[in-house]
C-alpha cells in the first residue's frame, strides 16, 4: 500500500547499546521457532526470550502459566523474559520484576505503620506486608504469654522505620504476606546498612545468613540476602554471642542502640557492600560464595579503603566473576 | 473527585444482557439519542439544553476589550466551564478530576479551536477594541453525557446571541442600544457538535450514554462534527482498543446524527424568534 | 495557523528538516535509564525527549483509592522548564498535562493486566525533558518501554505516532512546526491486532482524509513496535546472559 522509512540504523539511531548485526539473528531464530520437546530444554545461554505480544505456542496442548494469557487459541506471553516449560504448562519468567514472595521467604523489611496488634511493613512487595504481634518473639523468652500491655508497647519494641528480618509466613486473601519473626535469628537489625539490589539476584540459598570472617574486620562481617532485594550488611558477631550461644543477649533484640564498632568494622562493613553494589549493577546474582570471594580477592590485592575506582571495578569483575566489561 | 460507589454486580450483569441483545435500560435502541429540549431564556444568548435528565445552561455576554498586539484584528471567545457539585455530588468545587479536565478541554477544543465563530468579525477597530464573547456553562445535572448536552447548549446559545450593533465613525466608537438599532448575530462559519459514543466488550457502540452506561462501559470515543462533513475533534483517550473500521463506522453514523442535531437547533431557533420580538420599529 | 511562511513540502517532496513524508525522525529507544524506579525508558524521537519511570505494583500511596480487585494507575506528567528552549513558548497551562495524563492512564489501563495486582498502585512519572512535537506519542512509546522493563504483564506493546495532512498528503511524525501548522492526528495502537487504542484529532478535517491517516497511523506504529522489540531483546539478552553466571560452588537450591 505505502513504504514507511525509518531512518537506516547506521547513521542516526543511537541505540542504548551496538544492537543490530547480532540481533538481527535472534529475529530469525524465534521466527523459525516451533513448539518442539527440545526447544525449551535447550542450555541456558540459548533460552528464547520473548516480548510482551508475541505468540509463544499456537497449540492447544500446552497450558498457560505466570507470564502468559491465552487469546484465542494461542499462549501469548504478556511479559519479557525467557520461556520456561514444565511438562505442559509455559510460563514466561520476566528479567526483571518486582519481587513475588514466597511461604517460607526470608525477608527484609521497614516498618510503616504501627496499627491494632500488627505492624505493617515495608518488604518491597506489591503491597504492604502486616506482621502480627502475636508473630514475633517478645523479650522474656519464646514460651512467654503476650498480655494486653505488650500491644500498648508495640511501638517500643518495632517503631515506624525500624528494619527487620523476617520471614514469610503465609498470605492473606488479598495476596499481601504475612511475616513472622518467631527465631532468634529474626528479629530487628542494628550494627550495619542497608542495600536494595534488584530481587531477581538473590537466589533462593540453604541459608541467607552469612558471615565472612576476618581479616574481613575485626569480628568478621554479617550478610544477611533478604529474598526481597534488601541486603542487611553489619559488624560481625562473634560465635558464642549467636543465637543458642553462650553470650548471646535475649533481652537486647529489640535494643535501638548500635554496638561500639571499630573504624576497621565500620571500613570493613562499608567495603563489602561496595563490592555488592558493583556486582548488583552489573546484574550478577549475588551469592554467598561469590561475595566472600569477592572479599577475600579485595583483601589479597590490598586495595585502597573507599569505592572501587573503575580499574579495580573491572579486574574484579574479570577475575572473580569472569565478565568482561572493558568495553 | 470522590470515588463513587461502583453499581451493583446484578445490574451491571442486567445492563450488558439487556445491550446483548440490542436494548438499553431507558427503552433506546443503541444509536439512539436521548430526548433533546431547549429552553431560551429571556435574554439573548440563554440557553438551557435538556438531553434526557442532563441539563447544561449557557449563557453568552460580550464586552469591549483591546485586542492582543500580535492579533489587532481578533476578538476573544472565553469559555467558562468549572463543573461544581450542582451537577452531581462527585464533582468537587475547586479540584478538577481527569473525566472533568476531559470535559473541558474537549468543549475548548470543539468550540475555540474549530474556530466556529469568526473572530475576526469581532472586531470594532483595529488594534483598539474589540468584543470579548464569554460562554459561561453551568452543568445543572449530570445524568450521564454532559460533554455533548454542554456543546448542543453552548452551540445553540452562541446561534442566538445578538451583540448590540455599533457604529465606527472616525476614532469614535458608537454602541447602539438594543432599543435604538436591531442587535446583530454573530458571524458562525459552522456548528460543531459532540457526539459521545460509549463501548462494551464484543458489543456494538452505544450512542449518548447515560451515567450508569459511562460507568460501566469499557471506554467512550468522541467526536465533534459539523454538517459539512468535516471532523472537527475527535478523541478517543484509551479504552477497548477498537479495529480502524469500527472508528470509521462510529465516524459514519456521526455525519448523519449531526445533520439531524444541527437541524433540531435551527428548528427551536426559529421557533424561540416567532414569540420573540428581536427588530425594534 | 501562525508561521505560514515554513514550506512543509518543497518542490523535491521534502520537509523542513529533509524528511519523506513517511520518514520517521531518528529514534532511540534507551530501557533502566533511571536507577531506583522499577522500570525506565528513555524515548527521543528527533528533538523531543521523555523519560519515563515506573514505581510499583506498590501499597497504593493514597490507600482510599486502593481496588480490591485490581491494580490502579496513576500517572504524572511533568515538563521541564527548559524543554522548549529560551525562546519556545510555553506549556499552555496545567490543563494541557492533565489531560496527557488522563490519556495515558486511560490508554494503558485495558492494556496492562491489572487484576494480577490487586491492592496496589503502579505509579508512571512522566518526564518531557525536551519538546519538539509529539509529546504524547512519545510519552506513549515511553511508558511501554518502561512497564516492559519493570516487568509489568501487558496485553501488548502500545506504539503512538503523529499523522499530519498536507493538501492531500499524508506526513508522519510531525516535528513542533509542522504540528502548529498542519491538521494533525495522533494515533496509538497495539501492533500486533493493529487495533486503535488512542486517536485524538484537534483540528478539521474531512472525513474522506481521516481513513486514510487512521491506517497509515497504525501501520507506522506497527513499524515502532519492530525497531522497540529489537531494543527490548537485545537489552534482556544481556540480562539473561548475566543472570546465568554461576560462581564456584554456590549452593543454588530453586531451578
Amino acid at each position: 500500500m505505502f513504504v514507511i522509512k525509518t531512518v537506516p540504523p547506521s547513521s542516526t539511531q543511537t541505540f542504548a547499546d551496538d544492537m543490530p548485526a547480532t540481533h538481527r539473528k535472534h529475529q530469525i531464530e524465534i521466527d523459525a521457532m516451533q513448539v518442539d520437546e527440545d526447544e525449551y530444554g535447550a542450555g541456558p545461554s540459548k533460552r528464547t526470550i520473548v516480548t510482551p505480544g508475541e505468540i509463544i505456542t499456537s497449540s492447544k496442548e500446552y497450558m498457560r502459566g505466570h507470564g502468559t494469557y491465552v487469546e484465542e487459541v494461542n499462549v501469548v506471553s504478556s511479559v519479557t523474559g525467557t520461556i520456561e516449560r514444565v511438562n505442559k504448562l509455559i510460563s514466561v519468567k520476566p528479567v526483571r520484576s518486582k519481587y513475588t514472595p514466597e511461604v517460607g521467604d526470608l525477608v527484609i523489611g521497614r516498618i510503616v505503620e504501627v496499627g491494632p496488634q500488627r505492624w505493617r511493613v515495608d518488604a518491597n512487595g506489591r503491597q504492604d506486608a502486616v506482621l502480627m504481634l502475636s508473630s514475633v518473639n517478645l523479650p522474656g523468652g519464646v514460651q512467654r504469654r503476650k498480655i494486653e500491655s505488650d500491644a500498648l508497647k508495640m511501638r517500643e519494641f518495632l517503631a515506624e522505620g525500624d528494619l527487620l528480618v523476617a520471614e514469610v509466613q503465609a498470605f492473606f486473601g488479598d495476596g499481601a504476606m504475612s511475616l513472622h519473626t518467631r527465631s532468634l535469628k529474626y528479629g530487628k537489625l542494628r550494627n550495619g546498612q542497608l542495600l536494595t539490589v534488584p530481587p531477581q539476584l538473590i537466589r533462593r540459598l540453604k541459608s541467607h545468613f552469612h558471615h565472612i570472617p576476618p581479616p574481613c574486620g575485626p569480628s568478621g562481617v554479617d550478610i544477611i540476602l533478604g529474598l526481597n532485594g534488601f541486603i542487611w550488611v553489619s559488624s560481625g558477631t562473634s560465635q558464642e554471642k549467636r543465637e543458642g550461644g553462650e553470650g548471646f543477649d535475649s533481652e537486647g533484640v529489640y535494643s535501638d542502640k548500635n554496638d561500639d564498632i571499630t573504624p576497621e568494622g565500620r571500613q570493613a562493613i562499608s567495603s563489602v557492600a561496595n563490592l555488592i553494589k558493583v556486582l548488583a549493577d552489573q546484574g550478577i546474582p549475588l551469592t554467598d560464595t561469590l561475595i566472600e570471594e569477592a572479599s577475600n580477592w579485595m583483601n589479597q590485592n590490598q586495595l585502597p579503603i573507599g569505592p572501587l575506582v573503575k580499574n579495580d571495578e573491572q579486574r574484579l569483575l574479570a577475575e572473580v566473576v569472569g565478565v568482561d566489561v572493558t568495553e | 473527585m470522590v470515588r463513587e460507589i461502583d453499581p451493583p454486580t446484578i445490574q451491571k450483569d442486567f445492563l450488558l444482557a439487556a445491550l446483548a441483545e440490542g436494548k438499553r435500560l431507558d427503552g433506546r435502541i443503541p444509536l439512539e439519542q436521548r430526548k433533546v429540549e431547549y429552553i431560551f431564556g429571556e435574554e439573548l444568548g440563554t440557553v438551557e439544553c435538556r438531553l434526557g435528565k442532563t441539563a447544561v445552561l449557557a449563557q453568552v455576554s460580550a464586552s469591549i476589550v483591546k485586542p492582543r498586539d500580535d492579533r489587532p484584528y481578533e476578538g476573544f471567545l472565553l469559555i467558562n466551564s468549572e463543573i461544581g457539585p450542582m451537577a452531581s455530588s462527585v464533582y468537587e468545587s475547586g479540584r478538577s478530576s481527569d473525566s472533568e479536565i476531559l470535559i473541558t478541554r474537549l468543549l475548548e477544543k470543539s468550540i475555540r479551536r474549530t474556530e466556529a465563530i469568526d473572530r475576526e468579525a469581532l472586531c470594532i477597530l483595529a488594534g483598539e477594541k474589540v468584543w470579548q464573547l464569554r460562554l459561561t456553562l453551568h452543568f445543572l445535572s449530570d445524568s450521564g453525557n454532559l460533554l455533548d448536552c454542554a456543546s448542543m447548549a453552548s452551540m445553540a446559545a452562541l446561534r442566538h446571541f445578538r451583540k448590540p450593533e455599533v457604529e465606527v465613525i472616525g476614532d469614535e466608537v458608537i454602541i447602539h442600544s438594543p432599543e435604538e438599532r436591531a442587535p446583530v448575530p454573530l458571524a458562525i462559519h459552522h456548528t460543531p457538535l459532540c457526539l459521545t459514543f460509549a463501548y462494551f466488550e464484543n458489543l456494538p457502540p452505544i450512542l449518548d450514554p447515560t451515567h450508569l452506561e459511562t460507568t460501566l462501559c469499557s471506554g467512550t470515543l468522541t467526536v465533534t462534527m459539523n454538517a459539512q462533513r468535516e471532523i472537527c475533534v475527535l478523541s478517543k483517550a484509551g479504552g477497548t482498543p477498537l479495529a480502524a473500521e469500527e472508528i470509521m463506522g462510529v465516524v459514519t453514523v456521526g455525519v448523519e446524527r449531526v445533520r439531524e442535531m444541527v437541524k433540531g437547533i435551527e428548528e427551536a431557533l426559529d421557533t424561540d424568534k416567532e414569540g420573540r420580538v428581536v427588530e425594534v420599529r | 495557523m501562525s508561521s505560514s511562511r515554513l514550506e512543509i513540502l518543497n518542490d523535491g517532496g521534502l520537509r523542513h528538516d529533509a524528511r519523506r513524508p513517511y520518514e520517521l525522525r531518528s529514534t532511540s529507544f534507551e530501557l533502566s535509564t533511571h536507577p531506583s524506579a522499577e522500570g525506565s525508558s528513555t524515548v527521543t524521537q528527533g528533538l523531543t525527549t521523555v523519560q519515563v519511570s515506573i514505581f510499583g505494583p506498590r501499597e497504593p500511596r493514597q490507600r482510599s483509592n486502593a481496588s480490591h480487585d485490581r491494580a490502579i494507575l496513576s500517572v504524572e506528567v511533568g515538563v521541564v522548564p527548559w524543554a522548549q528552549g529560551a525562546g519556545g513558548k510555553r506549556v499552555r497551562g496545567d490543563k494541557r498535562l492533565q489531560e496527557i495524563g488522563a490519556s495515558i492512564r486511560q490508554t494503558f489501563e485495558p492494556v496492562i493486566m491489572t487484576h494480577l495486582y490487586p491492592r496496589s498502585e503502579i505509579a508512571i512519572d512522566v518526564q518531557v525533558l525536551s519538546a519538539d512535537g509529539g509529546i504524547l506519542p512519545t510519552s506513549i512509546n515511553a511508558v511501554t518501554l518502561a512497564l516492559i522493563s519493570a516487568g509489568i504483564s501487558l496485553l501488548d506493546y502500545v506504539t503512538s505516532i503523529s499523522i499530519g495532512l498536507h493538501l492531500t498528503q499524508p506526513l508522519l511524525d510531525l516535528s513542533q512546526p509542522e504540528e502548529s501548522d498542519l491538521p494533525n492526528m495522533v494515533v496509538a495502537s497495539l501492533p500486533t491486532s493493529g487495533k486503535i487504542t488512542l486517536a485524538q484529532m484537534e483540528t478539521r478535517l474531512h472525513v474522506d482524509r481521516f481513513e486514510e491517516m487512521l491506517n497509515l497511523g497504525v501501520e507506522a506504529c506497527k513499524v515502532l513496535k519492530n525497531e522497540m522489540e529489537l531494543v527490548v531483546k537485545d537489552k534482556t539478552r544481556k540480562i539473561v546472559d548475566r543472570m546465568e553466571i554461576k560462581s564456584g560452588a554456590a549452593m543454588i537450591v530453586d531451578e
